[in-house]
C-alpha cells in the first residue's frame, strides 16, 4: 500500500489530502480532506486532472486588442497547452457579451471557449 | 464649486465599488466614486484567472467577470463616478480636492469618506538589488498587463523574484504562451502565495520554487543579461559559494504589496506599521472622523472577496456616519498580535459587538491553537503566513477583553512545519 499527498485546488483553503492507494492504484482510503467536493476532487486528480483554462483571444479593435476567454468547463490538463497554441490565430470581432460562445468544442476538448467580458466599440480599453 | 456627497469613495476597484454599494443601500442618498484612472474597475480587468469569488457568490469567475457583477450593481444602485480624478487631499472638515484632466480642479464635501485605494507592488528600489539598471525588470503586475491587456509578452526567458500570488499567475500564463520561466526565487523559507496558486501555476508546469533563494546581482548594460542567485541563511543573507547565474532578458517582481495611503497620512490617519494600512475600529472607521477604509488600503488580503466584503462594512458605517453626523470611534478594546501573530485587524473593538479578525501568523506550524485573551479559541491542522485567518468572534468571548481594555491574539504551534 502507498500513500501519496494531493492538494485540492478547489477552494483557497488548499487541504492536504492523503490518500492510501493500493498496488493495482486503487484509492482505499482518503484523510484529510474538509469537504465532498473536495473528495470528488482528489478521485478525479488522481484518475484524470482538469483544469479551467483561462486565456485571451486577439481582436481587430487596436484600442481594445485582446478578450478575455476561459474555457466553459475544466478540460484535460494535457490539453491545455494545445488549446492556448491552436487558438494564437484567432480572432475576434466585436460585439461580444460575457458568456458567450467564442470558439466551441475548442481543439476537441468537449468545452467552448467563452468570453468573460462584454465588449462593444465603446468599452476599449481605455474607455474612451 | 463644491459638490455635495453622502459618502465619497476614494477609488474604483473591488473595494471602492463594493463600500459605495453598500452605502446607497445603507440608504446614503449621493454616493460618488472618484476614480484616477479611465474606468471603473481598478486592477480587475487584467486578472483573467479564475478564482475570484469562490466565497462571495459560490461561484468562480475570473476577474473581469467580478469586475462586471459590482459595475452592474453599483449602476443600479445609483452610484455616481467621477472617473480621470484623483484626490489630492482630505481636509478635516471632509473637504475633498481633486485635479481631473475631466472637470479641472475640484472639490467634493463629504459626509463620509472611504478610503479605496487598494495597495501597490514593491518595486526594484524598494527591494535594493545590486546591479545594473538595464531594460527588462518589471513587477508582476505590470507584465500582467502587458500579457493581458496590452497583447505583448516583454521577454522570452523569466525569472520571477517573489513568489506572491500575482508572480506565479503569470509564471503560469507566461509559460502557456510559450515564454521560459526559468525560476521563481523565494527569499523566505515558505512560499507567498496561496497554497493552490502554487499547485496549478507552478507544480502543474514543473515550474522550479527555490525557496530561501534571492537575486544577489542583475547583468546587463541596455538589456538584462541575467541574474545572479544565491541561498540565504536564516537572516536572509547570501550565503558565499551558493550563487549561480540564471540567464533571463525579463526580470519580475512579485515581492510584496503595500497598501496606498500616502493620501490618508496627509488627511491625518494613523496607520498600522506592520500592516501599512490605517488603524481601523470594528466600524472601518479611521482614527479621523468620518473617515472610513476597507480592502486592501486597510490590510492585503489574499481573496477579492474579502475586499468586498471589507469594504461592505465601511460604506455601510460611512452612510451611518453621513445620517447621524456622526458614529463614536470604538476603542474600548485594543487589539494586540501576540506570539506567532504578525497582525490582527481591527486594531481597537467595541466588546459590545460580534467582531470578525482578520490576522496572519508570522510563520507556518501545524497543529496550532489560537488563543484570544489566553484562552483557546480554535485549532487548525496548518497555518501559513500566506493565508489570511479570519474568524467570527462572539461578544460572550469578549467580556474579558472589556475588562482588561485589551484582547490578546496568540497562535500557538504544536509542531514546527
Amino acid at each position: 500500500m502507498a500513500v501519496e499527498t494531493v492538494i485540492c485546488i478547489g477552494c483557497p483553503l488548499g487541504c492536504r489530502v492523503s490518500v492510501s492507494l493500493d498496488r493495482g492504484k486503487r484509492v482505499t482510503g482518503m484523510r484529510g480532506a474538509r469537504c465532498r467536493q473536495g473528495e470528488r476532487y482528489i478521485l478525479k486528480e488522481l484518475k484524470e486532472p482538469v483544469r479551467t483554462l483561462t486565456t485571451t483571444l486577439r481582436t481587430t479593435d487596436e484600442d481594445f486588442p485582446l478578450l478575455p476567454v476561459r474555457t466553459s468547463r475544466p478540460v484535460l490538463k494535457t490539453l491545455l497547452e494545445d488549446i492556448v497554441r491552436g487558438t494564437a490565430d484567432v480572432v475576434v470581432s466585436p460585439p461580444v457579451r460575457c458568456g458567450q460562445v467564442v470558439v466551441p468544442d475548442v481543439c476537441g476538448s468537449g468545452a467552448d471557449l467563452v468570453a468573460t467580458t462584454d465588449w462593444t466599440r465603446r468599452a476599449s480599453k481605455n474607455g474612451r | 464649486m463644491v459638490e455635495k456627497a453622502d459618502v465619497a469613495v476614494i477609488g474604483a476597484g473591488p473595494a471602492g465599488l463594493a463600500a459605495a454599494i453598500a452605502a446607497r443601500e445603507q440608504g446614503a442618498e449621493r454616493v460618488m466614486i472618484l476614480e484616477r484612472a479611465e474606468r471603473l474597475g481598478g486592477l480587475l480587468p487584467q486578472c483573467i484567472h479564475n478564482g475570484f469569488g469562490l466565497l462571495y457568490f459560490g461561484e468562480d469567475l475570473t476577474g473581469p467577470e467580478y469586475e462586471r457583477v459590482f459595475i452592474q450593481r453599483a449602476r443600479k444602485a445609483g452610484v455616481e463616478s467621477r472617473l480621470e480624478s484623483m484626490v489630492l487631499d482630505i481636509s478635516p472638515d471632509l473637504e475633498l480636492t481633486l485635479s481631473s484632466s475631466r472637470y479641472g480642479y475640484a472639490k467634493v464635501k463629504a459626509g463620509a469618506v472611504v478610503l479605496a485605494m487598494g495597495c501597490r507592488e514593491k518595486a526594484r528600489g524598494a527591494l535594493g538589488i545590486p546591479g545594473g539598471r538595464p531594460a527588462g525588470i518589471m513587477t508582476a503586475g505590470t507584465c500582467q498587463r502587458y500579457v493581458n491587456v496590452e497583447g505583448f509578452i516583454p521577454g522570452r526567458r523569466f525569472v520571477i523574484l517573489g513568489s506572491g500570488d500575482i508572480g506565479i499567475i503569470m509564471a503560469r500564463r507566461l509559460t502557456l504562451e510559450g515564454a521560459e520561466v526559468e525560476a521563481v526565487v523565494e527569499i523566505m523559507p515558505w512560499p507567498g502565495g496561496l497554497i493552490r496558486n502554487e499547485v496549478q501555476c507552478l507544480h502543474d508546469f514543473g515550474i522550479p520554487l527555490l525557496l530561501e533563494h534571492t537575486v544577489t546581482f542583475i547583468h546587463g548594460e541596455t538589456r538584462i543579461q541575467g541574474v545572479t542567485v544565491a541561498r540565504v541563511d536564516g537572516e536572509r543573507r547570501p550565503l558565499p559559494g551558493t550563487e549561480r547565474f540564471i540567464p533571463c532578458d525579463c526580470l519580475l517582481l512579485s515581492a510584496g504589496l503595500i497598501p496606498e495611503n500616502e493620501l490618508s497620512v496627509r488627511a491625518g490617519v494613523e496607520l498600522d506599521p506592520v500592516t501599512g494600512g490605517p488603524l481601523v475600529d470594528e466600524n472601518r472607521q479611521t482614527v479621523v472622523p468620518g473617515i472610513f477604509a476597507g480592502g486592501n488600503v486597510v490590510q492585503v488580503h489574499d481573496l477579492v472577496d474579502w475586499v468586498s466584503w471589507e469594504a461592505e462594512a465601511a460604506g455601510r458605517n460611512a452612510a451611518r456616519f453621513a445620517d447621524r453626523g456622526g458614529i463614536p470611534f470604538r476603542d474600548q478594546v485594543r487589539v494586540r498580535a501576540g506570539e506567532n501573530v504578525k497582525y490582527v485587524v481591527p486594531q481597537f473593538i467595541s466588546g459590545k459587538e460580534e467582531v470578525t479578525l482578520h490576522l496572519r501568523v508570522t510563520r507556518p506550524g501545524l497543529k496550532a491553537t489560537l488563543l484570544l485573551g489566553g484562552k483557546a479559541f480554535k485549532r487548525y491542522r496548518s497555518v501559513r503566513p500566506s493565508e489570511m485567518i479570519i474568524e467570527k468572534v462572539d461578544v460572550g468571548r469578549l467580556s474579558q477583553a472589556v475588562r482588561e481594555g485589551e484582547l490578546r491574539v496568540d497562535c500557538r504551534m504544536g509542531e514546527v512545519a
